[in-house]
């Protein structure tokens, strides 16, 4: 576990030394922000349904710069080969860095928090229904970062890493709309299954499918084993 | 001082192979370091130093064979063995945007040292390879000396049993040099030190054993002195000769020892300059001096002993095919 915790530290010191983390961290608030009041004050609509269906959109964009670095960085200083020579295990490192990045996210779903207030100054939201939207966002984030942390560790270019994770996240989140082109009824459940927007809506609208939560934790799971047999097979 | 070796050596490299599709990078290598002393890794570029540090590292696994780090087997544990290994790659790696403490710290957690022992351990590392006045700043503002002692601290943290340095002294200055050296002669007294180089004088002043490689393979590994030793044959004898000298080259080349005789108009004065390649271990120049003496007007009669460059370059130019690897 120390081995966990010593790449999460110096991935979270990475990250707030350089500016990615403050200017992701700005755009996606900024966004929000901008959304949030669109949403709520020129439709006069006291609900966080669509500023969360934006914050999702927003993740897809905000993912593959937080991701991007995670091992493409490594190559390309040089530190991937101490990285891999101290005592630690594929997975650890791994972990620290998805941790790490993870926090970053945490940190960006907690400053989107400041949006609430007015809504509950000024009428009476669900309460349930934004901490159901808060958990899709998390999963949703979750999944994104897997992959992108995955994608990162595929090259060493870290623009190659950011295009690659956009387009499979876009994927992801598009391909429920090709459900109603399906004939048979197995591929429209699975571009429905499959689809990273289709399972967040149901979090937006308050509703909490076991099977969405599994969704996303399958998808994170199966990335970072990935990235850990990846480095594993690399040596 | 004296070892008395119960356990294993602490690197054995088994018959260990690299290749990368198609290319041998290393080739079949096999050679063991004890504690206690200072192994030189020589060779040209490409030669396959690095490649050769990296599989003891386990930045890579041998493609065939086997290396043994510590009492654990690099394909086996890795882990294990790295717990034991403090390594310095050709290229510092540093987090540029780290500062130096900060950096220094978090090496020594992921090798798991002691949370109290930390400080200390940073604090000795630091002092060791002069970082002091350094500790605060960013890595990316450092100098290249200060970068490459940085990565030199870095291997020191925890004491590991098996050092290995890739070029540790590449971009230092004079001082940094002897400083740096002065680090790596103190650790090895106790550890076990694999050091790769091109520069042989460091080879010579630093290490116990010289390991020359070149393409891949292991040319010869022994201590210096010992390698100039298996060259002598080959030294040669130069002298200076009043011209004219008729006759000198027979004479020359009637002394037993004597292989070939090279005559060339000599530098200022009307002297010849004269360079015997012999075959015998000793004696032949006082057997060059007494059939040269009588006869001729000798000015100068010089032994030349091989030096680790010499031998270095025998071993690198005699392995068979032309050089394709610059």
């Amino acid at each position: 576990m120390r081995g966990v915790l010593a790449v999460y530290q110096k991935e979270l010191a990475g990250y707030f030394r350089s500016p990615i983390a403050y200017f992701v961290m700005a755009v996606f608030l900024l966004g929000t922000g901008y959304f949030f009041l669109y949403n709520v004050f020129l439709t006069g609509d006291a609900t966080m349904t669509s500023t969360f269906q934006n914050m999702g959109l927003l993740l897809l964009l905000v993912t593959p710069l937080l991701s991007m670095r995670l091992f493409a960085a490594e190559y390309g200083g040089g530190t991937m080969e101490l990285l891999m020579t101290l005592p630690l295990h594929p997975w650890q490192i791994v972990a620290g860095k998805y941790l790490g990045a993870f926090t970053i996210l945490l940190a960006i779903a907690v400053g989107t928090l400041i949006d609430i207030v007015p809504l509950y100054l000024f009428g009476t939201p669900e309460t349930m229904t934004i901490a159901a939207g808060y958990l899709g966002f998390l999963l949703l984030g979750m999944a994104s970062l897997a992959i992108g942390q995955l994608a990162s560790a595929l090259t060493r270019n870290q623009i190659v890493a950011a295009l690659l994770t956009g387009a499979v996240l876009l994927a992801f989140w598009f391909v429920g709309h090709l459900q109603s082109f399906q004939t048979s009824p197995m591929l429209r459940g699975l571009t429905a299954y499959l689809s990273f927007g289709l399972h967040f809506v149901d979090f937006i609208q308050g509703l909490v499918r076991t099977e969405a939560i599994a969704f996303y934790l399958v998808v994170a799971a199966i990335a970072l084993t990935l990235n850990t047999g990846y480095l594993q097979w690399q040596r | 001082m004296c070892h008395v070796v119960v356990n294993p050596p602490a690197i054995v490299l088994e018959s260990a192979s690299k290749r990368y599709g198609s290319a041998t990078v290393v080739h079949d290598l096999s050679f063991t370091v004890e504690r206690g002393e200072i192994v030189g890794f020589l060779g040209p570029n490409g030669a396959g130093k690095t490649t050769t540090m990296r599989m003891i590292a386990g930045f890579t696994a041998a493609t065939s064979g086997r290396v043994v780090v510590g009492g654990h087997d690099m394909a086996v544990d890795n882990v294990a063995a790295a717990r034991s290994i403090g390594y310095l790659p050709e290229r510092p790696p540093l987090y540029e945007t780290l500062g130096v403490a900060s950096f220094l710290r978090f090496v020594a957690k992921a090798k798991s040292i002691a949370r109290g022992d930390i400080p200390g351990e940073i604090e000795r590392v630091a002092a060791a390879c002069r970082l002091e006045d350094v500790m605060r700043r960013e890595i990316y503002k450092l100098s290249r000396g200060y970068r490459q002692r940085v990565g030199l601290a870095q291997a020191l943290l925890g004491r590991p049993e098996v050092l290995l340095l890739d070029e540790p002294t590449a971009g230092l200055d004079p001082g940094q040099l002897h400083e740096t050296r002065e680090v790596i002669r103190a650790f090895g007294r106790d550890h076990a030190v694999l050091l790769s180089t091109h520069i042989l004088a460091e080879a010579t002043v630093l290490c116990r054993r010289v390991a020359i490689i070149n393409r891949g393979r292991l040319l010869a590994i022994d201590s210096p002195t010992g390698l100039e030793r298996a060259m002598e044959h080959t030294s040669r004898v130069a002298l200076e000769v009043r011209a004219p000298a008729p006759g000198l080259a027979e004479v020359l080349a009637g002394v037993k020892g004597v292989r070939n005789v090279d005559i060339r108009p000599g530098g200022p004065g009307n002297v010849l300059a004269i360079d015997c390649r012999i075959d015998a271990e000793d004696g032949v120049e006082a057997a060059i001096a007494r059939a040269v003496a009588g006869r001729f007007d000798l000015h100068r009669l010089e032994r030349h002993h091989p030096t680790l460059e010499n031998v270095f370059l025998h071993y690198v130019s005699d392995d068979g095919a032309p050089d394709d690897s610059a």
